[in-house]
């Protein structure tokens, strides 16, 4: 099973991404995605955003589930209230682990706005924050 | 005074006299002066430590007046009761925070403050362009502070940070150095 | 039991406010320094400033006319007393401060000094009791609420705070008279 993570700002612009696949299982926490696949992630991704600005306003929660598939893969969604969207891409169903996941992502994210010198929609470099995105990952996923 | 007994007069001051606030909005304000004054000076952040410290000298000479009507305290008897006191009493009615007071010189004009916590720098990570981990010292305010309101009881004192947990040191440590003690000024006409 | 008058000085040696009450001669007139005036608050503070003797400038009012001291000159000779008095009494007794008070035929004159060598002089009858207390009442609760922009190192003068300042040092007087 692999994951692939992507955090867009609120102009659209990526912000974050990361590769996972699953540690659970006898998975060794490498994501397998084929060639062509990588390539397509971040398109499969971003086309799903049109989707999720329609159910926004039809959810009251943060977590938005599943709100997009394409052939076998799944995208689940996080809005956040700054509008800032966690999107994972995924192969199997992982409802509460991943709600698990982004509610520790999210976390880590405030805690990137409370830094002075991060202003929104900034890419995020910090190392810090991709090693505990990491570990995240590896916790829940 | 002693280290335990400046120790109980903070906690006992910090306890019934002061009005208390919010630490995240005072983080998050102190950051955006940081961040603000890096975008005004383009990254000359060596001006950027010149205008906290500035701005901290300011500050602490309104502070000390603050600090003695609440505190009721009178001058100390020598520059180690000022830094006990400093630590552990100026420190904790105005930040809640007690520093370790360390490595005196024989001389007893110069001792470090060692921070454990630092509030103004909570969640903040310095930009990675290459020169702010070398040239910023996040919380020059601090030592700006310490000038000015040790300047107004009579010391001229020279305060800067020897190294921070936010470049990746160990520890974040002040070092403060007694320059000279400020006589008395008398008034014009009369020497 | 009357209180006469009131002055701070600062650690330059610089009288930054100055408040009488009641003349010594018993007839009732209060005048204030400009330090305290709405239109020109800051008339003391920026003439320190910009003047490089320490002399007080003397733009207001001189509290009467005919051989009577201006209220300057009698800060100026307030201070003179004070400071005199306090490095006698510090040679004599040890760096603890011990000034307190001293006492004429007409007046009683008390004296408060902080550790930032700020200088409280209260000037009242001869029956009032010790008031270093209030002195240090009044350093406490106004001086440091919003008396803080007297001092030269602040110049450009908060006209608000010298009135909120005013404001309560009157009420506070007033209730220590009664």
């Amino acid at each position: 099973m692999s994951f692939y993570f992507a955090i867009v700002g609120t102009k659209d612009n990526p912000i974050y991404e990361a590769e996972f696949g699953t540690s659970k299982q006898g998975g060794d926490g490498v994501a397998r995605f084929r060639e062509e696949q990588r390539s397509m992630n971040q398109f499969i991704v971003h086309s799903s955003l049109d989707i999720v600005e329609e159910v926004q306003w039809a959810t009251p929660t943060m977590y938005m589930k599943c709100v997009d598939k394409f052939n076998n893969l799944q995208v689940s969604c996080f809005l956040t209230a700054g509008n800032i969207k966690f999107l994972l891409l995924h192969d199997q169903k992982a409802d509460d682990a991943i709600r698990q996941f982004f509610t520790d992502v999210y976390d880590l994210y405030t805690k990137t706005l409370m830094n002075p010198f991060y202003e929104v929609d900034m890419r995020i470099t910090s190392g810090v924050f991709d090693g505990k995105v990491k570990q995240a990952a590896k916790k829940y996923l | 005074m002693s280290a335990t007994k400046a120790a109980r007069v903070g906690e006992d001051v910090w306890k019934t006299r002061i009005d208390k606030v919010n630490a995240e909005l005072v983080t998050l304000t102190y950051g955006s002066i940081v961040a603000q004054l890096c975008r005004d000076f383009e990254g000359d952040y060596l001006e950027v430590n010149k205008q906290l410290e500035k701005m901290g000298y300011n500050i602490g000479l309104r502070l000390i007046e603050d600090f003695l009507a609440k505190t009721n305290m009178g001058k100390c008897a020598n520059f180690r009761e000022t830094a006990e006191t400093i630590a552990k009493v100026g420190f904790k009615v105005f930040l809640n925070i007690t520093p370790t007071v360390a490595n005196w010189t024989t001389d007893n004009k110069q001792f470090s403050l060692i921070f454990e916590e630092n509030p103004l720098a909570d969640f903040v990570e310095l930009p990675d362009d290459g020169r702010a981990q070398n040239e910023l010292w996040y919380s020059n305010m601090l030592c700006g502070v310490l000038r000015g309101t040790l300047e107004m009881v009579q010391m001229q004192v020279d305060a800067h940070f020897a190294s921070d947990i936010l470049r990746g040191n160990e520890v974040t440590e002040m070092r403060v150095t007694l320059v000279r003690i400020i006589d008395d000024e008398l008034p014009p006409g009369e020497d | 039991m009357t209180i006469y008058s009131f002055y701070i000085f600062d650690r330059h040696c610089e009288c930054i406010y100055v408040k009488q009450w009641h003349q010594r001669d018993r007839t009732f007139r209060p005048t204030s320094s400009s330090a305290s005036t709405v239109d020109s608050p800051v008339a003391l503070a920026s003439d320190r400033h910009s003047s490089t003797s320490s002399k007080l400038q003397n733009e207001v009012h001189p509290s009467s006319r005919g051989g009577r001291l201006s209220v300057q000159d009698d800060a100026k000779l307030v201070f003179g007393v004070v400071f005199s008095l306090r490095n006698m009494v510090r040679k004599l007794s040890g760096p603890d401060d011990s000034f307190i008070s001293y006492r004429t035929g007409s007046y009683k004159l008390h004296y408060y000094e902080t550790a930032t060598n700020l200088k409280f002089v209260l000037l009242t009858d001869v029956k009032m009791n010790n008031l270093k207390v209030v002195l240090h009442q009044i350093y406490v609760n106004l001086y440091v609420e919003f008396g803080e922009f007297f001092s030269i190192e602040h110049p450009g003068g908060e006209g608000v705070a010298v009135e909120l300042f005013e404001m309560g040092l009157d009420s506070f007087i007033r209730t220590i008279q009664d």
